[in-house]
């Protein structure tokens, strides 16, 4: 599998199909022989500003690092343990609800949508 | 009905890429100045639409992967940004370009000013992608738009014989740098990127699979063509009667025309209602496309099948592009206008979403043994080269015309 073209900028899926980020970006560990394995996938704008760089990666980066909760928590981790299946994208063996929840969603979703009458309806 | 209901993805979308505010004034500028001398360009815009949403609707129906997914797993983060900000320009712009363009239907019912509708509009428009069904969406604005065949019949009640208004180029007194204006305007806004968002993000709202792939290729090959007939009769009836009297078109009631003369008031009012669900449509396919792209980027929840509460960030953005499109009116640009200028933007946007889909289209991983065959692959290369083509002549092409206006 190459990580460039397989792995990375995929969506990544829960056990239900339900989206839980993007491989932003991975975690890489060497065994005893020098060789790089996956150990983790990072998601969220934190990770992906870094991956991007420059200014605009470094502002993406900070922005979202700030947002975390409690602030300037490291990039969401997913151990590559977790990884079911890779096809056109990432399957996870768990459901999203075992994951860290991406901070920005949980804030909208308390003080801005969740507000607004018939959020909780489909 | 079952049946009828089921292409409505199909036609809804092609209404905002062929019938939308900015087009319906555009094919009635075009046919009055200059006959039916752009029905070519329709007809290149419509095989290359239904090209590309074939495929974009095959790879979301066999994979589940929406058209922002492969930007964003083809080109990487930084060119898929880069697309991002492209596309978000052209779809808010649009967006913007459409409450107008809903505010102008309503101003030649009641006469009073778009830009007092422009905030109910918004709202309105906020209020049923907040609460209604995808299919409700799709079912009820997609069908209204169909009012818009009023101007088919209407040219056979003109009795006009299409040869009397066709001619090779320009008339006398249009030059060719107008006329390739036009020819690039209505080709980008048959190719808009916003019409492969919206449809394949409407294939994984309609939970499409493999089963589903004769539905899908139905809404492309019955949607689009439909779309183009319905702005080739806008042309078409635009040039019978505008033409002959040397007169220019720049307003939605001068576009209207052509049904009160063949059929007096009951043409104007179903023109009116058919300008209203177009515009109206094109108006919710722009706003959800904003969500749609952004949260495809990004990776997060999104769609109308999640409760709002799930797909906070999503509804978010949507709320914001349709904030943003009403500031833009706010400053009193002229709406119809508005979706010109989304050309420039287009350039960067277009390039860059169609090559990814062709890309995924030929990955076997993805599509299995439902990979591009050779005709696919020949119509999408040739494709790529007329809207890199059209991308790099509108530029300038802008500049030389001052917009078309000659």
């Amino acid at each position: 599998m190459l990580i460039g073209f397989d792995l990375l900028d995929r969506q990544i899926v829960d056990r239900d199909a339900e989206p839980v980020g993007k491989v932003d970006d991975v975690e890489l560990e060497y065994d005893e022989r020098g060789d790089a394995y996956v150990t983790g996938l990072l998601a969220g704008q934190q990770a992906l500003g870094e991956r991007i760089g420059g200014r605009l990666g470094r502002w993406i980066s900070a922005v979202a690092r700030r947002m975390s909760e409690p602030p300037d928590q490291p990039p969401i981790r997913i151990g590559y343990d977790l990884v079911a299946e890779v096809t056109s994208a990432v399957s996870l063996s768990v459901a999203r609800e075992l994951l860290p929840d991406p901070p920005l969603e949980g804030w909208l979703a308390t003080h801005l949508i969740g507000r607004i009458p018939g959020a909780g309806d489909a | 009905m079952k049946r009828l209901l089921s292409i409505a993805l199909g036609i809804l979308t092609a209404i905002g890429g062929f019938v939308d505010i900015g087009d319906i004034v555009a094919n009635a500028e075009a046919g009055a100045r200059f006959g039916i001398a752009h029905a070519w360009v329709l007809l290149v815009g419509v095989v290359g639409i239904c090209a590309y949403a074939e495929m974009s609707g095959r790879v979301s129906a066999v994979s589940g992967r929406p058209v922002f997914d492969l930007v964003r797993e083809r080109l990487g983060p930084r060119v898929a940004l880069a697309n991002l900000g492209g596309s978000l320009l052209v779809t808010v712009l649009t967006l913007g370009a459409e409450i107008g363009g809903v505010g102008l239907a309503l101003q030649l019912a009641t006469s009073v000013s778009y830009l007092l509708w422009v905030p109910l509009v918004a709202f309105v428009l906020w209020v049923v992608l907040w609460r209604a069904k995808f299919t409700v969406l799709e079912n009820v604005f997609g069908l209204t738009g169909l009012a818009l065949v009023v101007f088919v019949i209407a040219f056979f009640r003109l009795g006009v014989s299409p040869a009397e208004l066709w001619h090779p180029g320009p008339p006398p007194g249009e030059d060719w740098g107008t006329y390739w204006f036009f020819a690039v305007a209505l080709f980008a806004s048959a190719l808009t990127p916003y019409e492969v968002f919206f449809f394949s993000s409407g294939a994984v709202e309609e939970r499409w699979s493999r089963k589903d792939l004769l539905t899908s290729r139905v809404n492309v090959f019955v949607g689009f063509p439909l779309g183009g007939l319905l702005a080739f009769a806008l042309m078409l009836t635009s040039a019978a009667v505008f033409q002959p009297l040397g007169a220019s078109v720049d307003t939605l009631s001068q576009a209207a025309m052509p049904a009160a003369i063949a059929f007096g008031k009951i043409g104007m009012a179903v023109a009116i209602l058919g300008f209203f669900a177009a515009t109206f449509g094109a108006a919710m396919e722009t706003a959800l496309s904003t969500g749609y792209t952004v949260a495809q980027y990004l990776g997060w929840n999104w769609g109308k099948l999640r409760r709002p509460r799930e797909a906070a960030r999503f509804h978010t953005v949507v709320i914001i592009g349709i904030l943003v499109g009403v500031a833009v009116l706010f400053t009193t640009i002229d709406p119809i206008q508005l979706t010109e200028y989304t050309l420039l933007f287009s350039a960067v946007a277009l390039p860059l979403t169609y090559l990814p889909i062709l890309v995924v289209a030929n990955d076997r991983g993805y599509l299995g043994d439902r990979a591009n065959g050779r005709f696919a692959n020949v119509l999408g290369v040739t494709y790529l080269i007329v809207v890199v083509l059209a991308a790099v002549a509108a530029v300038p092409l802008m500049i030389i015309t001052r917009m078309g206006g000659g």
